[in-house]
């Protein structure tokens, strides 16, 4: 007896529960629901993206939903959230894919449903034609282009010094071997390094974990340069990665493709390794520990994308795509900073925490 | 006799009823929840983890655990990849191969835990590890992929993920594997050694029984749950990155004890297995369809597994007194 | 002379430093009663699982109809017709009757059957006169009925030859005479039997003749219808066993009440009330069930109480929990010594302070020298017999293992003590040593509540006697109406 009136209270205020929340969470059936599924929340990157895309719907006046998984590597917690943003029919989705490979089906089944995608971000990079409306996205290789020039500018003398009985090395930090957005801006660095440095005459070879552009005969160059992946991308193995990194010989300079290498590498120098005062730092994108390290000299200077832009211009895409009207891709832009420029107002407000 | 149907009935009542109180709960509070659509994916979001619980809930009654099944998933889903894509194996050998590849490594477990004597917990976190490595190592820290549906073998998807009119095929699998298993749980001498070794397992071994023989294919069974369970994943992700899954071993193991198998042995059922592979993607559905971020559903879960052993807790103890009063 | 049916000759087993049996033999004749007597240690156990393949031995040959045999596993003795109902219930709570008698010889396939075994345990039962369901899940039986299918088991297997590790240290009076009358009908279908005792007077009862070992050495082989108790009581502990029986009770109307119990119930326990004054024992007669443990379990707040109170010292004391009970100076010795008594696993030092460990800390740190001293005090006071106050209290025997427990209430400075079954296999030398113990613990002034299904030893130690029936006090005995056939008439309700 005693026991069925324990139930029965239970029942009743789970039932209380239940109704309290009917009452306060569905009667926005009016507003226009957006959804915006990011790659994950890691890094402050994504939060800023948050802000934007939020601001976005304020000015314009739809709903959002902004979600996505809880890492980068998590793609399975992603399908399932494009899964069930499908079944709320929303007018369009925002999409950072984690892999295009695993979600071909559910962007047929947006297509069949009507419902636009736009990427932003690294979007959906070869994704079927017609089946992304268009990207706001940063031109990842272009981006780290701009780093790689200015890195090549300050470590010059040391290349045109070297020697295939005396060579160098320049190392590109990576955390992952499967976002477009990272293994882009490893490539977009590698290429135009090794272009600049052979335009000036010099030999050089590209190496390392991507087995996609490596090229040259290393034994030959007089310069390598050279990828480096963590084992995964916590932040334990990037920190190790760099570790082994900054203990290579005749390092001339270490470009992080993002900032959980930013981290790794950050993490590395506080945990006891040496960085040569020589060595040339380029970082990318900008969270507070990157800022402090471009700031003291530690860092030469870093590329940053502007994420606010990421994602206000994938809200307002994806409104314009639900409303029907023609949507073609943003670049959101990259800026080159360093302690020189780092406080002026047109690149302060990019370097969001 | 009557006492005892009325107990089980009262476990699976109780399951059963928080099912349904978490579904009234998010068809009020979430979005499009009752849709056809939500109901699809909650079907099919349930399916690797659904084959590994089911699996899992053999070796958790014999008083064993298995922590290698998500990295032993990933791991067989990686050969699988490798096999595909890098050594043009044709699809459903490498099928074949993922299943068989699964069983061994549940066999390995079996063996370390019975013949060599290493605590489960001990043999299976080593098992675990060896796995993460080992899908780093058979793919060069690559992720694979699995045919997608613009490739000739996108049937992969439409036999076991989804048919293209939507009807979650995997499903269909899920409950064949249940109907099976049920059947060596509860209709064969599998079945009932291993409960009666999660109970008493000296008593088995003096009543003249191959202990190690049963409890090894408790293990065996986890593999083959979990190799099933790697090609359903696979036609479901499509990718399959190295060097993650573990986690999800952690969700197979809180399914099974929502639905009321004991940790401690001997005590357990499939069909309470089910229901909490189905509490959990319901949890992971709705909570999305509140527009509530992913962790919300981490937090959840693990607040509706205490819930699930506290109220097997304050049943048994009711039982004890109910017994007590009677005799 | 009739050739054997069983012989064990110059049997050795060795264990690492332990010379666990040296050159036994032991034979067993064709539908005989053996009894296999010996204190604890004695090698009985041991002799019985070589026998039946548990355990491998060292060296000596086993011959079954004079041919040699070797066991290696329990399935090979039971194919060869040996069986063995063990003490240690082996028993799966989670199955049923049916499935734990049947459990390996299922069916010949991969399917199983429930039906065609409950409807073999159903005429197994019928043939043995016991009413069990076959269908009930074991984990819902009394200890004794739990026993009861034991046995089942070990018939059902048409065993030739059977052993019964101390089955009657949990059976009640009926149970046992049913069981005897069982052993007797087997016996006289050819069936060998192999029964292990503590008790004395079931020697005569059932055996035709009796074995005795001590120490692992085989001592003698008598007729059980000619020998004398006594005579193997001697061979068995090799000594003459102390034993003072009580005269009268020094305890009256004008002693202090230390305990008084009020009305107390709980779903096994009716209404009962008794008083327990300073310097008395109070044996707690009844058969099994009669809720004698529950109703310590209550005083000691182990269990919850639906009504009833309590008065320590005069005063009414609320205990709700073990530790308000140890608080008030209550110290609870339960029959259960492995599962309840004792953390076997740790040294007998730190068993003993246990419950006083936060009088042995010195600035945050456990002062291990004065545990040492204590525990050397106690081990010297009570004669536990170990090589150091650092043994493991596993390896101690059961008479030992007793004595720390006592010794760790005596810390306590508890005045009220209540003892559980606390000769349960303990064998006859370590049993007389505890009677001593008690009896000068009561002379100190403690208080003893003594619960024992042995009546011997009710009889002797008591200054009175509580007797409870179905949960029920049916009657409390002064030490001159203290009788075996009283406390039994009181104890059946007849």
């Amino acid at each position: 007896m005693k026991k069925a009136k324990r139930l029965l209270s239970v029942l009743l205020v789970l039932t209380m529960v239940v109704m309290l929340f009917a009452g306060c969470g569905t009667k926005e059936e009016e507003t226009e629901y957006y959804s915006v599924i990011a790659k994950g929340f890691q890094h402050q990157f994504w939060q800023v993206v948050k802000k934007g895309s939020e601001q976005a719907a304020a000015d314009l006046g739809v709903e959002i939903f902004f979600t996505g998984p809880e890492g980068e590597s998590a793609i399975a917690t992603q399908v399932d959230m494009i899964n069930a943003e499908l079944a709320k029919n929303p007018k369009a989705i925002a999409l950072a894919a984690l892999s295009t490979e695993s979600v071909l089906s559910q962007l047929q089944e947006a297509a069949d449903k009507g419902i636009p995608v736009i990427g932003f971000d690294s979007g959906v990079p070869n994704a079927p034609a017609g089946q992304i409306s268009a990207n706001a996205s940063t031109d990842n290789e272009n981006a780290a282009g701009l780093g790689a020039e200015h890195m090549y500018e300050a470590i010059k003398a040391d290349i045109a010094a070297a020697s295939v009985s005396s060579p160098v090395i320049v190392v590109i930090l990576s955390q992952d071997a499967t976002s477009a957005s990272v293994t882009g801006r490893s490539k977009g660095f590698a290429e135009k390094m090794y272009a600049l440095i052979t335009a000036d005459g010099q030999s050089a070879a590209i190496t390392g974990d991507f087995a996609a552009i490596t090229t040259g005969d290393v034994a030959n160059s007089a310069v390598n340069v050279k990828i480096v992946v963590g084992a995964t991308p916590d932040i334990t193995d990037m920190t190790n990665a760099a570790s082994g990194v900054l203990n290579t010989d005749n390092l001339l300079g270490v470009f992080c493709s993002n900032e959980g290498a930013v981290n790794g590498l950050l993490a590395a120098v506080n945990a006891g390794s040496t960085l040569g005062a020589d060595v040339k730092v380029v970082g990318f994108d900008a969270g507070a520990g990157q800022k402090a390290a471009v700031r003291g000299g530690t860092f030469m200077g870093s590329i940053t994308q502007d994420p606010f832009a990421i994602g206000y211009k994938a809200v307002e895409l994806a409104v314009k795509a639900a409303n029907g009207e023609a949507v073609s891709d943003v670049d959101t832009g990259a800026k080159w900073y360093d302690a020189s420029n780092m406080d002026e107002p047109d690149i302060a407000q990019l370097l969001y925490d | 006799m009557l006492q005892t149907l009325k107990k089980v009935g009262m476990q699976k009542f109780l399951a059963f009823g928080a099912l349904i109180i978490i579904y009234v709960f998010f068809a009020f509070t979430g979005k499009n929840f009752t849709s056809t659509a939500t109901t699809l994916n909650i079907l099919a979001s349930s399916y690797y983890v659904g084959f590994l619980a089911l699996g899992a809930t053999f070796v958790i009654i014999t008083g064993g655990i298995d922590l290698s099944l998500g990295a032993l998933m990933m791991a067989s889903a990686l050969l699988g990849g490798a096999l595909y894509r890098d050594m043009g194996f044709p699809l459903w050998l490498c099928m074949v191969i993922m299943v068989l590849f699964a069983m061994l490594v549940g066999l390995a477990n079996g063996i370390l835990v019975t013949k060599l004597k290493l605590p489960p917990f001990i043999a299976t976190l080593g098992t675990m590890m060896i796995m993460l490595g080992l899908g780093s190592i058979i793919t060069n820290t690559s992720s694979k992929y699995f045919p997608t549906i613009l490739e000739p073998d996108g049937w992969f998807i439409r036999v076991f993920f989804k048919t293209k009119s939507g009807f979650p095929v995997g499903a269909v699998y899920l409950m064949v594997f249940f109907i099976i298993t049920f059947i060596v749980l509860n209709k064969t001498k599998i079945g009932r050694y291993i409960f009666a070794i999660g109970n008493n397992e000296e008593a088995v071994r003096l009543s003249g029984i191959k202990v190690n023989l049963w409890k090894g294919m408790a293990y065996v069974i986890t593999g083959l749950g979990v190799g099933l369970g790697s090609i359903l994943y696979s036609a479901t992700y499509i990718v399959v990155i190295p060097n993650t899954g573990n986690g999800i071993e952690l969700q197979a193991i809180a399914a099974v004890v929502i639905g009321g198998t004991s940790l401690s042995g001997g005590v357990g059922s499939l069909t309470g297995t089910l229901i909490g592979v189905f509490i959990m993607s319901i949890l992971k559905n709705g909570l999305i369809s509140m527009s509530l971020p992913a962790p919300y559903q981490t937090f959840f879960t693990g607040i509706v597994v205490i819930g699930a052993v506290l109220m097997d807790v304050y049943r048994n103890k009711k039982a004890n007194e109910l017994k007590k009063i009677k005799a | 002379m009739e050739i054997p049916l069983l012989e064990m000759k110059g049997i050795d087993k060795w264990y690492p430093g332990v010379h666990a049996l040296k050159k036994c033999s032991f034979s067993l004749l064709k539908g005989e009663i053996h009894a296999l007597v010996g204190e604890n240690g004695a090698g009985k156990s041991t002799l019985m699982n070589i026998l039946t393949g548990i355990i491998p031995y060292s060296s000596g040959e086993i011959y079954l109809n004079s041919e040699i045999v070797v066991f290696n596993s329990p399935k090979q003795a039971q194919i060869a017709g040996i069986s063995m109902v063990h003490q240690e219930l082996n028993l799966m709570d989670n199955l049923t009757v049916a499935q734990n008698i049947f459990i390996g010889r299922e069916s010949k396939g991969l399917f199983l059957n429930d039906e065609s075994i409950n409807k073999r345990t159903g005429e197994l039962f019928k043939r043995l006169n016991f009413h069990i369901d076959p269908k009930e899940k074991v984990g819902n039986l009394s200890v004794s009925l739990r026993q009861i299918v034991e046995i089942a088991k070990a018939i059902s297997y048409d065993a030739k030859i059977i052993i019964f590790d101390e089955p009657s240290a949990t059976l009640t009076d009926v149970e046992i005479t049913q069981l005897f009358k069982i052993m007797k009908e087997l016996r006289s279908t050819g069936v060998s039997m192999i029964y292990i005792s503590h008790r004395m007077d079931e020697i005569k009862r059932i055996a035709d003749r009796v074995t005795v070992f001590r120490d692992g050495e085989y001592i003698g082989t008598q007729d059980a219808e000619t020998v004398k108790i006594d005579e193997v009581i001697h061979m068995m502990v090799g000594r003459i066993i102390y034993e003072e029986h009580k005269k009268l009770s020094k305890i009256d109307k004008d002693t202090d009440v230390v305990l008084k119990v009020e009305n107390f119930s709980s779903f096994d326990v009716k209404n009962v009330s008794f008083e327990l004054r300073k310097g008395e024992i109070l044996g707690f007669a009844g058969l099994i069930g009669a809720g004698r443990t529950e109703l310590a379990r209550l005083i000691f707040g182990a269990d919850e109480k639906l009504s009833g109170n309590l008065y320590v010292n005069g005063k009414k004391t609320a205990i709700n929990s073990p530790h308000k009970a140890v608080e008030h100076g209550i110290g609870y010795l339960s029959e259960d010594r492995k599962r309840y008594g004792l953390v076997v696993g740790m040294s007998v030092a730190n068993n003993i302070v246990i419950t006083k460990l936060k009088d042995f800390i010195k600035r945050q740190f456990i002062n291990e020298k004065e545990i040492t001293k204590i525990t050397d005090e106690y081990i010297k006071k009570l004669d536990i017999k170990t090589p150091s106050a650092q043994r493991l209290v596993k390896s101690l025997s059961g008479g030992n293992q007793q004595k720390v427990i006592i010794a760790k209430w005596l810390l306590n400075d508890s005045g009220i003590l209540i003892f559980d079954e606390p000769t349960r296999g303990i064998d006859v030398g370590a049993k007389s040593e505890i009677y001593k113990i008690m009896n000068n613990l009561a002379a100190m002034g403690k208080a003893i509540i003594m619960i024992s299904s042995e009546l011997p030893e009710l009889i002797r130690m008591s200054d009175r006697v509580l007797v409870m029936c179905e949960g029920e006090h049916t009657a409390t005995l002064n030490l001159e109406d203290i009788n075996q056939n009283t406390i039994m008439k009181y104890a059946t309700k007849n």
